[in-house]
């Protein structure tokens, strides 16, 4: 019986059914997206972890002999035990186990290390590799996010669109609560009724279903194709994404979707099936408006049109309510992510490329390498191309201020006292401030000399004499003072460097001079710690003291400078030349300003199209609830304009009034998110203190209005398809169906 | 013997200032077999009652005993499946699902108990209600008394113990009207079939044996013909 009427009820009306459908289609879609990309995301991780640290479960440390690896093999849940190759440096000894049974490694590690004999203490656990099979030990207190992260965005994605199918069932529903009425005064139970509606819609969505879940599959192996071709995501080390998939997430899938459809029907059907014939009966027109509030804009602006579109759209408020935020959210989302992406890009541009832009064409790190290790600087200065190079190393060391020997300036800006205890320490003398060292090679040393007007020489320090005015939060265009009285008798102009942390070991060195200039490198000097207190020194000097204050960073730095107009081409022929001199002797890295600048452009550019993707999804929930709701919505309208047309309005008029309600429907997201969206980026421009003109003239105006057309064009589809089917129906018709219900 | 029994039946609805008690003290006893009309102005209450006695609504106080059954003890479903087999309604609107066929119509009460017609019985009735040729029609394309019928026609098909019809010809022209009233006469007479028919018009009510007027939600008048 319910076939039958499931089937007649269908056939009769295609317009609502279409609307759950296209709900449950773009569930299945998103939900199955998720979870594939999950799945993807999760191999990555799997596969990266394996190839960065091998896919071994557990780890026996320190020296085993081939009868203890025996031993292990022999264990049964023991699939593997190699030795760990020591020939790589950073490695040690010892064996890494594979298991047959991952679940039981917590279990079996201990029994297998005290068959060894070994104490449990050399036993490690791969924690990371483990918890992505959701094999967890207390121990591991890492936290491991990928799973709660999964479950975090799935169930969110899973509430709205519950929302955006509940709404779709409802109108669906609703639309028949008379006829469910005579089902109940014939002698249907509610169960009866539940039953029905929840057969109905299954057989409404298992197409659907199948579709969406398939085209989301299909949509995550595309995005998988489209983020490996991304130029940004060809960072080196990272190894590219292969699509996969597993039988077990389209079951994953599967419960997911059906049970956020299931709940989705179930909650109107069970309302529906409570209701007592009585109650069904007389409310046979849901949607009626409660006469309260009017729409003085619309109907100034639109005449009675304006109003009776008003009143439509208060009536429908609910039921366009997941339309109306789902525009709202997406579309303020998409215009926030453009703003603060080209705001990062001009920030960085400003406070990076462009301030080091003559700074540097190619930086070189050598690796492991100290500034006195490197002998080759004379021959890099003699390529082709080369304007300029400078090889440094930085060190870190201490030195103690005095009152006494602090500016005038600093004093009444606020003095030492008030910089923060891990920057400054309070000592007996007086304070103990950062002193890093930048160690410079004899020949840079000299220029540099030469640069701020100081007589050559290489038996002393230059001390960058100045400090930002902690006042003054605009790191934009920080001002600047000085940070020492400039002693003017010799025998005070000495520095003593120390190692910190110890007293002892102290270095007294002559100051050579006092200078607010830098040397042309890339290297920001009092960024994270506003009080330290820089010193340049000569490398030849610091081979002299290096022995007692020691702090050198591992790596040496050589800064090359190509001149004016170099290209990227250039640039790319200096690489090769400067790697087949030194690349073979020193394990060197090289960056390229100009590459730099183009990667990280178009790494920007990837994560704006990566989160604009998801503000489309978000967008097309919004279009498709709103599809499913003027879909749904065609019947109670056609009786709506029937007694308009009845009334004498003519279908022009009542066409305006349509648009009206698509024109505000679209609008009203986008006149509220504007304002956000500017008052956002009024906030932002005014901490990252950059210029609103400069941000306006690199503004994301095309995106976002491309966006705004877009909602502007998908509501105007929507409304004027469902325009066609109001506009179809024969008005005795109508107005007879009217009675009948 | 008595098939219906009502009891202080009171209905109030609303509360506060816009409290409307539409059934003050009702006491009523209808026996097997009877057609009883039951006649009042609009307002006076008679859908109210129809719907109590249809265990359809609840009465604020007051029993009401169908057939033996207390309605006041049955939960929703329970009263569910008593209207599928001891009642029958029928309504001046709202009677047929508009996208099933008239047969299917008639059979919905079996069906939802999941079970097939007598065919000589289903025969019988659809053949003396005269809609033996409109049973693959939907009831779009059927005439409003020929709709009525075919409700009525399903409001018999489970031989309820009682038959309740609320203003059936409320909608209907004169020839319709007389046509759906003949038919409850009919049905009562061929099938000995208890019906109670509510009406505000006087003509309708003269069909029965039996007329109880309603006035503000009382009885004022019980009166047998014949
Ligand atoms: N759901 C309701 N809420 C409030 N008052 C109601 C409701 N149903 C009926 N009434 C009132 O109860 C009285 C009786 O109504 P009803 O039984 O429908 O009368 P009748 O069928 O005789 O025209 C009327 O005054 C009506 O206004
Ligand atoms: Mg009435």
């Amino acid at each position: 019986m319910w076939k039958e009427y499931l089937s007649d009820y269908l056939k009769h009306n295609r317009f609502s059914a279409l609307s759950v459908r296209i709900a449950a289609f773009i569930s299945a879609l998103l939900l199955s997206l998720l979870c594939s990309l999950f799945y993807n995301a999760w191999k990555y991780e799997v596969e990266r972890i394996e190839l960065e640290e091998g896919g071994w479960h557990s780890r026996i440390l320190g020296e085993l002999s081939e009868k203890d690896l025996e031993t292990v093999q022999n264990f049964a849940n023991v699939e593997d035990v190699r030795r760990i190759e020591t020939g790589s440096q950073g490695a040690q000894p010892g064996a890494d186990i594979y298991f047959s049974d991952k679940r039981a490694v917590f279990t079996d590690m201990p029994h297998i290390a005290e068959q060894l004999g070994i104490s449990q203490e050399r036993v490690v656990y791969h924690y990371e590799l483990l918890a992505l099979y959701l094999i967890r030990d207390s121990r591991d207190s890492a936290p491991r996010l990928l799973f709660p992260l999964f479950l975090l965005i799935t169930l969110g994605a899973s509430l709205s669109l519950i929302v955006m199918l509940y709404n779709s069932f409802t109108v669906s529903m609703n639309a028949r609560i008379y006829q469910f009425g005579i089902f109940s005064s014939v002698g249907a139970t509610p169960r009866q009724i539940r039953a029905c509606l929840l057969q109905e819609a299954a057989v409404l969505c298992v197409g659907p279903l199948l579709a969406g879940t398939l085209l989301g599959i299909a949509g995550s192996a595309g995005l998988l194709h489209l983020t490996n071709s991304l130029p940004g995501s060809a960072v080196p080390g990272r190894h590219s994404a292969v699509f996969g998939y597993h039988p077990l997430i389209l079951l994953l899938t599967a419960l997911v979707t059906v049970l956020t459809v299931w709940i989705s029907a179930w909650l109107p059907a069970r309302r529906l099936s409570k209701l007592t014939p009585l109650e069904a009966i007389k409310n046979t027109e849901g949607w009626q408006l409660k006469r309260k509030g009017r729409s003085p804009l619309l109907s100034l602006l639109f005449g009675v049109e304006g109003e009776l579109a008003g009143n439509g759209l208060k009536a429908q408020r609910k039921a366009l309510r997941t339309a109306s935020f789902s525009f709202l959210f997406s579309f303020l989302a998409f215009a926030l992510m453009e703003c603060v992406f080209s705001l990062s890009q001009i920030s960085t541009r400003e406070t990076y490329f462009e301030r080091y832009q003559d700074a540097w064409d190619i930086m070189v790190t050598l690796k492991d390498t100290g500034a006195d290790q490197f002998e080759e600087a004379a021959l890099i200065r003699g390529l082709d191309g080369v304007e300029s190079a400078i090889v440094y190393q930085k060190a870190a060391a201490k030195r103690i201020l005095t009152e006494k020997e602090i500016s005038e300036e600093l004093k009444s800006s606020g003095g030492l006292g008030q910089a923060p205890a891990e920057d400054v320490a309070r000592v007996d003398e007086g304070f103990l401030v950062n002193a890093p060292l930048v160690i410079l090679d004899d020949d840079s040393f000299l220029a540099f000399c030469e640069q701020i007007g100081t007589a050559p020489q290489l038996e002393g320090a230059v001390i960058l004499n100045q400090i930002r005015d902690v006042k003054n939060p605009d790191f934009r265009h920080p001002v600047f003072m000085p940070y020492l009285k400039i002693p003017d008798t010799g025998e005070n102009r000495v520095s003593v460097l120390r190692q910190a942390g110890r007293k002892d070991a102290a270095a007294e060195i002559p100051v050579l001079s006092y200078t607010r200039e830098t040397p042309v490198l890339r290297e920001e000097y009092a960024k994270l710690d506003y009080y330290e207190l820089v010193h340049f020194i000569p490398l030849s000097l610091w081979e002299k003291i290096k022995d007692r204050i020691g702090g050198a960073e591992a790596d040496s730095y050589l800064c090359i400078r190509a001149g004016e107009n170099v290209t990227l081409e250039e640039l790319n022929v200096l690489e090769d030349k400067i790697a087949s001199l030194i690349g073979a002797q020193y394990s060197i890295e090289q960056e390229n300003r100009i590459q730099e600048y183009q990667t990280n452009n178009t790494q920007i550019q990837g994560m704006t199209a990566l989160l604009g993707g998801f503000c489309v999804l978000l967008a097309i929930i919004g279009v498709g609830s709103l599809f499913s709701h003027t879909f749904g919505f065609v019947r109670q309208r056609r009786r709506e304009f029937a007694r308009y047309l009845s009334a004498g309005m003519t279908p022009k008029e009542l066409g305006k009034m349509f648009c009206t309600e698509a024109l505000v429907t679209a609008g009203r997201p986008i006149l509220i998110s504007l304002p956000i969206a500017a008052a956002a980026v009024g906030v932002m421009l005014k901490a990252s203190y950059l210029e609103a003109a400069a941000f306006l003239k690199e503004a994301p105006l095309p995106a976002i209005f491309l966006f705004m057309l877009a909602i502007f064009a998908s509501v105007a589809l929507a409304y004027s398809l469902a325009w066609r089917q109001v506009r179809r129906i024969p008005l005795a018709q109508v107005l007879k169906d009217d009675t009948l219900l | 013997m008595e098939i219906l029994r009502c009891e202080g039946v009171r209905k109030v609805y609303g509360s506060g200032s816009s409290q409307v008690t539409a059934l003050d003290g009702i006491d009523l006893s209808v026996n097997r077999g009877e057609f009883v009309a039951i006649l009042g102005a609009s307002g006076s209450g008679k859908s109210t009652l129809l719907h109590i006695l249809g265990s359809v609504d609840r009465p604020t106080a007051g029993r009401v005993l169908i057939d033996g059954t207390d309605l006041s003890r049955l939960n929703q479903t329970q009263a569910a499946i008593f209207r599928r087999r001891k009642v029958g309604l029928v309504y001046q609107f709202y009677n047929l699902i508009p996208t099933l066929t008239v047969r299917k119509n008639i059979l919905l009460p079996l069906a939802l108990d999941r079970k097939k017609p007598n065919p000589e019985y289903f025969e019988k009735i659809v053949s003396s209600l005269g809609i033996s040729d409109k049973l693959e029609a939907l009831p779009n394309q059927l005439s409003g008394g020929q709709q009525q019928r075919a409700a009525i026609a399903r409001a018999l098909l489970y031989r309820p113990a009682l038959l309740l019809a609320d203003e059936p010809t409320g909608n209907l022209d004169r020839k319709n009207s007389k046509e759906v009233i003949d038919m409850l006469q009919l049905s009562h007479r061929n099938l000995e079939q208890t019906v109670l028919l509510i009406t505000h018009d006087e003509k309708a009510a003269m069909a029965a044996e039996r007329i109880i007027t309603l006035e503000d939600g009382r009885i004022i008048r019980d009166e047998r013909r014949r």
